[in-house]
């Protein structure tokens, strides 16, 4: 049984189909990729997974049950854990604050209180590398900061799943590499499944996913290896029009 | 211990400082207790606005309910004696909470421009029914000074009315700090602020927003119902539809969180005593001028301070040994 299923799922927005009969599987501690260019649906097939929208035909599994009803915060008690493409810090609130609600109210909700949330939300800090900024106003961290405190606290909810949208958008590579490497290294040792997606940072999905989904205007064009699917002439079209990859 | 200790600190100074200000002179008992009822108004307030950032403009509706609550336990309770009072604050409990409840359960699943605008009939509504179908006396309110002196004796009512119902506003007060420290230290605090920070990633992160809200909604009106059952009935022994449902108070508590910062603890305890103090004054130095005065200095510490008072400073002492004690 996957962790994640998609049947047939879509979204529209008045005349504008943004997610067209998607169909996917996602395994137990899969790392999978999800490309496409601007505008092909990529947030708008989180949002639906998250909850935030809701299918308007089309039915999402997650770990056994249906999920296409249920509410944001009971799809991230049950273990889906995401960040946002513009990161959306709690901006009053210290770092650590922010990565403690995740530790509250995630997979261990309930289960849990203040002080080991906020040991929790210590480890997570300082596991993408902000611990020196723990106590500074998210407000106040930099853009890329900002993605990283994102990650932790999505980290800190203990997902059994993670979706990340466009995380090393804007990094340098320096800071790509870093924090591919530590998504992988977490992802393993939390048997983790992560869904990834990005628009254009390709080096990035290829060290980072096994399995690879394309879209374009809303459907899914392509699922695959990842280095396969890249290979494809039509996932080229995709990208760069008419013109085949560069340097053919 | 200490993160609830620590905090609590600078509000015992404040009210101490208050309280024997008060007895120090029978002529500074009034003001102090007209101080205090803004103080206690604000902390009350902030309970909802301060933790959610939730605007209710039918707040006053609760310290009504809180004050009829009190005096229909006068008017049908007689007999009890001395316990009529503690049946009062239960009964004042009980109606704010309920109508809470009612009014949380539909609106809070609105978003918070959306909320604000459907609490606005809520108070009106409720003075309507009460005068239009002349429940608990209609317009002509419900009067409880003669039922008072019958149980009390006019001795005893007197002191309860001009002390005994001030210093229960000063404790009622008191309490909502203590509760304040607790919630913000809590999972309850942590929900609340990611609620009123960002609500939809507060909800992909697990937190059931609704039930949040609603919890610090209630417990914002109890304390609304608690102040106008002791700082109206009990202090004034009437209850008039027009004077509980007055918006003017609704206006005066958001202007009080705001003004000493919304979701600290101490702001809304600054926020009173400043807005209480210049209310007082004014209107003894230029009568019916007061709000002429008091509405552009308001506009002048909000815009000097955009946080409020007591949110600048906690910023200010960010990273300072001062910081475990003003949150
Ligand atoms: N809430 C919304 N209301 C209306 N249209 C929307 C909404 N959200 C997304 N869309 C539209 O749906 C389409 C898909 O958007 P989506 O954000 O999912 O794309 P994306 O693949 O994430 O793009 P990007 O690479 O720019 O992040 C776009 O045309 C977008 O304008
Ligand atoms: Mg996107």
């Amino acid at each position: 049984m996957p962790l994640l299923e998609l049947d047939g799922v879509s979204k529209r927005f008045g005349g504008l189909i943004a997610v067209n009969d998607v169909s996917l599987k996602i395994e137990k501690g899969e790392s999978f990729g999800i490309v496409g260019p601007n505008g092909s649906g990529k947030t708008t097939l989180f949002n639906l997974i998250s909850g935030i929208y809701r299918p308007d035909s089309g039915r999402i599994f997650f770990d056994g049950q249906e999920i296409t009803e249920l509410p944001p915060y009971r799809r991230a008690q049950l273990g889906i854990g995401r960040s946002f493409q513009i990161p959306r810090p709690f901006k009053g609130a210290t770092v650590r604050e922010n990565v403690a609600v995740g530790a509250l109210f995630g997979t261990l909700s309930g289960k849990i209180d203040v002080d080991s949330a906020l040991e929790i939300a210590d480890h997570y800090i300082e596991v993408v590398g902000l611990h020196e900024k723990r106590n500074d106003e998210a407000e106040r961290l930099t853009a890329v900061e900002k993605k990283l405190l994102e990650l932790a606290r999505a980290l800190a909810m203990k997902p059994k799943l993670l979706l990340l949208d466009e995380v090393v958008a804007g990094m340098n590579p320096k800071d790509v590499d870093r924090v591919v490497d530590l998504i992988k290294r977490v992802k393993e040792e939390e048997e983790i499944a992560v869904v990834a997606m990005v628009e254009h940072v390709i080096p990035a999905v290829m060290k980072f996913a096994e399995r690879i989904m394309v879209m374009h205007e809303g459907r899914k064009m392509v699922e695959g290896p990842t280095l396969e699917v890249l290979m494809m002439d039509e996932v080229a079209m995709v990208y760069f029009g008419e013109s085949k990859l560069p340097g053919e | 211990m200490r993160r609830y200790v620590r905090p609590m600190i600078p509000v015992i100074i404040l009210y101490l400082t208050l309280l024997l200000v008060g007895l120090s002179s029978e002529s500074r008992w009034q003001p102090v207790a007209f101080i205090m009822f803004y103080i206690a108004l604000g902390q009350a307030l902030n309970m909802f606005l301060g933790m959610t950032g939730y605007v209710d403009f039918g707040y006053v509706a609760f310290l009504a309910l809180g004050s009829y609550g009190m005096a229909l336990a006068f008017s049908s309770f007689s007999s009890l004696g001395l316990w009529v009072i503690l049946l009062g604050f239960v009964l004042a409990i009980i109606m704010s909470s309920l109508l809470s409840l009612a009014v949380g359960a539909i609106a809070l699943r609105l978003r918070g421009a959306y909320f604000a605008i459907a609490t606005i009939g809520v108070n009106e509504g409720f003075r309507y029914l009460v005068e239009g179908v002349r429940l608990w006396g209609g317009s002509e309110g419900i009067i409880i000074s003669s039922t008072m002196k019958d149980i009390f004796g006019s001795d005893l009512s007197n002191y309860i009315s001009t002390f005994v119902a001030d210093i229960m506003v000063f404790v009622i007060g008191f309490i909502a700090a203590f509760l304040t420290v607790y919630i913000i230290n809590s999972r309850i605090g942590y929900a609340l602020m990611a609620v009123r920070e960002d609500e939809d990633a507060a909800r992909v992160m697990g937190v059931f927003a609704t039930k949040y809200k609603i919890m610090a909604f209630a417990m914002s009106a109890i304390f609304a119902g608690l102040i106008g059952a002791s700082a109206w009935t009990l202090k004034l022994t009437y209850v008039f539809p027009e004077d509980v449902f007055n918006i003017t108070y609704t206006v005066e508590a958001i202007a009080i969180v705001m003004l000493g910062g919304a979701g600290t603890l101490t702001g809304p305890i600054m926020g009173g005593l400043i807005y209480g103090f210049l209310r007082y004054y004014l209107s003894t130095v230029l009568p019916g001028f007061q709000l002429l005065v008091v509405a552009p200095l308001l506009v002048l510490i909000v815009t000097i301070f955009p946080e409020g008072v007591m949110g600048y400073v906690k910023r200010k002492v960010r990273n300072t040994r001062f910081e475990k004690y003003i949150i």
